[in-house]
This record gives C-alpha cells, structure tokens and sequence, in this order.
C-alpha cells in the first residue's frame, strides 16, 4: 500500500516535471535564440568545429574577435583541400590554393556559423514553432536543446544547442520531414578568448606563391533587369536579393532571385535557352539540398535550396514571366 | 438650204424628212458652216459663254500642252501585284516549315536531362554564395567536392 502510494507520488512529481519543461514559455525560448545570435558576434572564442552532410564531414578551426571595434574571424579547413576564410563585418576573403596559385575571393558576408541565427526572430516565429527540450552535453560543455519545428511543408525543422553559460550556439542540426539529421555543424572544442592580440588574422600560406583575385562576382540586378518574377510566394518567404551573373560555362547571363524565411534559403535562376544548349529538368536532392529544373517559355528555370522537395518545387512552377500579362 | 437649216434647228422641220441635210452638214461644207454658225448665234443670244464658234482646235491645243503622264500601262500593274501575292505567300510557308523543321530538330536532336543524373555543380555553387546563411559554401563547395 505504501509502495504504491509512493509509486502513485513518484508519476505525478515526474508528470508536473515533465510537464514543466514542456510547457516553457514560448517566448522564453525565442528569447534563448536571440541571445544565441547575439553571442556568437559578440563574444570572443576559439575552437574546432565539425561540419557534417551525408557521409561528408569536414573538421574547422575558428578563431572569433570582438573587443568593440567589430567582428574579426578565421576559419581554417582542416581536412581535406586547405582553406582559410577571413572575414571583417560584412567583408569575407577567401584563400584557397590551386596547383601552384593561391585564389583569392572576395565576397559579401554571410551569417556563418555559429552565427546562423538571424539577429531579429520575428521572421521565424511566423514560420517555426520553437520549443525547449531539455539539456545535452556539447564539446565538453553544457547546452539547452532548442527545436524549431516548421508549421508548413515548406521548410525542413531545426535543433539548435546553446551554451547554458556563455548563450553561444554549440550545436545546430537540420531535420528531414521524417525526423532524420540531414545536416549538422557542432563544436568539438570551444574556449573563450581574452585579450586583443590579432597576430592570429593572417593567412598560413607559402609566401613565396603567386596570388591570384578571382574573377568579379554577381552583379546587382534591378527590377528592370528582370522580365520575371516568382508570384505567390510561399508564407513566409521573402526577397532577399536579385543579382545578374554569367554562371561558369554559360554564354548567356542568368539572373537568380535569393529568397529566405529567415533561416532557410531558395535560389531561383532563370536564363533563355540558347540554341543548342541541352535543357535540364526534374528533380534531384543531395544531402539537405533539393534541385528542381524546368523549362518555361524558352528559359530554364532551376531553383536550388536547403529545404523539402515541395518548397522548390512550388517556387520552380511560380515562375511567370511579365511580358505575358 | 440656210433657211432649211434653221428650221431644223428650231424643231420646225421633222428630222426624218431632213435626211439630205443632215448628209449635207456631215459633208462639212457651206451647210456645216452655217450650222456651227446658227447654233453660235442661238447660243450668244440664249448667254451661253461660248466665245468661238470651233472650238475642237482650241481644245486640242491645250491638251497639247498638258505635261505628259508617265504612268504604267494599267495592265502591267495588275500583273506584278498577283507576282507579289504569290511570292509572299510561297515565303510565308517556307518560313513556317523552317520554323516546324526547326523545332522538330531541335526537339529531336537536343532531348532535355534528367538533373538527377547531373547535378548543376555551377548552379549549387551560385546558390551556395549568395544564400544568406549557408555553411557549406566556405566548407564543402560545390565545384570543390565535385572535382575532388
């Protein structure tokens, strides 16, 4: 009779627990990924972290700055074709060695890890439902698991791991529509840095090599440039850029439309199909990548991106072109 | 006969008992005279402006004068236009068939490809560099891990 009354208390302590952790509030949560993506420009910190997509899996050193006068990083690919990535606020260098060259790239920033979030939430809150489940140790450190499950079928769902002390983002992986890691990118090793020494911002390469600027990049398209757009964007998408580019091998310029909910992102590019050129069509996924090609009124139509074959798929047949209104 | 003249012309003799003045006047001579003579005399007294009792030659003389027209001979024109309409006709239907054979051949010798056998490493890579957050770019590039 004790035993089970003791019983009986032990599933309503563990029912009221669990329930608690369930039911955190919404926002607090939303609250703890803001903080994450704060953290990750602000602080200063060094580590090695693991970039893994299907079987291919990548280690990376990172070295973050920030004392005040902006963001300073270097990312160092450790396995596989040598690479370095310089970055400083919104600019990024890329070196990487070819043959006996070095190539060096310049490009506008992106958000890199651990700094994927975006910095304002209110974009994901129309299209994610975030929860806290629970904690987990990351790289020798203690995080909160944060799930971020899509309300449609337009994206795929997230979990992201955040330092409980430090509110930096350790760990973040990206779900399939049946649950399955698609992608993830975590910290093995991660310490935080004092001091304002920089010696480490410079590239590792033999001096004696030639350097070599890579071609100009996209160029920025107005609407005039294009004679297309793509209506009835799926809820919560938006138009983050539009450039005009020659894509390696083309003769013709295509022009692409970069479209995000805030975390996943849709390109979409259109060029006319000149003669001879083979047309591409179908579908076709790698990793947390889906491609979806057609063609429409002469132009080949592909859009590529980090989300559920559906997403492309829609974004691809919403593609009309304005001189046939 | 003058006498005859005038009264045919006044409708006071019948024209189908006057059949020799009639002969008479088309004979052109004293009798034609006087007929153009009478008649221009009715005609200044009714106040019709005619001002010369002939006036064949003084018309004659002004179309003389005239600028001479160098118009094509009607028939001709006819003819090149019929020449056009078939010309125009035989190229439209060349055209259109260029445009079918055209197709047919570029449908039958350029046959779209699937994507999953290929996929558009160059498109990934543009996708990769300009999406907003993407880790992979600087990682695993597209062309970098085809081309390993």
């Amino acid at each position: 009779m004790l035993k089970k009354q003791i019983f009986i208390g032990f599933v309503i302590g563990l029912l009221s627990l669990f329930s608690g952790t369930l039911f955190a509030l919404q926002e607090d949560v939303w609250l703890m990924l803001q903080k994450a993506s704060q953290a990750a420009r602000e602080l200063s910190y060094k580590g090695v972290f693991v970039y893994q997509s299907g079987n291919a899996s990548k280690s990376v050193q990172l070295t973050h700055m920030n004392y005040g006068q902006g963001e300073y990083a270097r990312m160092v690919v450790l396995d596989g074709a040598p690479r370095e990535v310089f970055s400083q606020g919104s600019d990024v260098v890329i070196f990487s060695p070819k043959n006996e060259k070095i190539m060096i790239e310049k490009k506008r920033g992106q958000n890199m890890f651990p700094a994927l979030l975006p910095s304002n939430m209110d974009a994901l809150k129309a299209s994610y439902q975030a929860q806290n489940n629970g904690t987990e140790r990351i790289g020798g450190r203690d995080a909160f698991v944060v799930s971020l499950t899509p309300k449609d079928q337009m994206r795929y769902g997230y979990k992201f791991w955040v330092d409980k002390e430090f509110g930096l983002l350790l760990k973040t992986m990206t779900l399939g529509e049946r649950g399955d890691a698609l992608e993830q990118i975590g910290f093995s090793q991660l310490t935080l840095m004092d001091g304002q020494n920089m010696d480490w911002f410079k590239p590792k390469f033999d001096p004696s090599k030639s350097y070599v600027m890579d071609q100009e990049g996209p160029a920025k398209a107005s609407s005039s440039d294009m004679d297309w757009d793509v209506t009835q964007l799926p809820s919560g998408y938006r138009k983050v850029d539009q450039v005009k580019q020659s894509v390696q091998g083309k003769g013709l310029p295509v022009t692409q439309m970069i479209f995000s909910d805030g975390l996943a992102s849709i390109s979409v590019f259109v060029e006319p199909l000149g003669k001879g050129v083979i047309p591409k069509i179908g579908h076709t996924v790698v990793g947390a990548t889906n491609f979806f090609a057609l063609v429409n009124e002469g132009h080949q139509v592909m859009v590529i991106g980090e989300v559920p074959e559906a997403a492309v798929t829609q974004f691809a047949n919403a593609v009309s072109f304005k001189n046939k209104k | 006969m003058k006498e005859k003249i005038s009264a045919l012309m006044d409708d006071d003799l019948a024209l189908e008992d006057a059949e020799y003045l009639m002969t008479a006047i088309k004979a052109n001579g004293e009798s034609a005279k006087s007929w153009a003579t009478y008649h221009l005399i009715g005609d200044v007294i009714r106040g019709d402006k005619v001002l010369s009792h002939d006036l064949t030659a003084k018309i004659m003389q002004e179309v003389a004068k005239q600028p001479t027209a160098l118009a094509p001979k009607p028939s001709l024109v006819k003819n090149k236009q019929v020449v056009w309409s078939v010309a125009a006709s035989v190229a439209a239907v060349f055209f259109v068939g260029l445009v079918v054979l055209h197709q047919q051949s570029q449908e039958a010798g350029v046959s779209p490809i699937e994507i999953a056998q290929a996929v558009p490493a160059e498109y990934l890579r543009a996708h990769q560099s300009m999406s907003p957050s993407n880790a992979a770019y600087f990682i695993q590039p597209a062309a970098f891990s085809q081309d390993k």
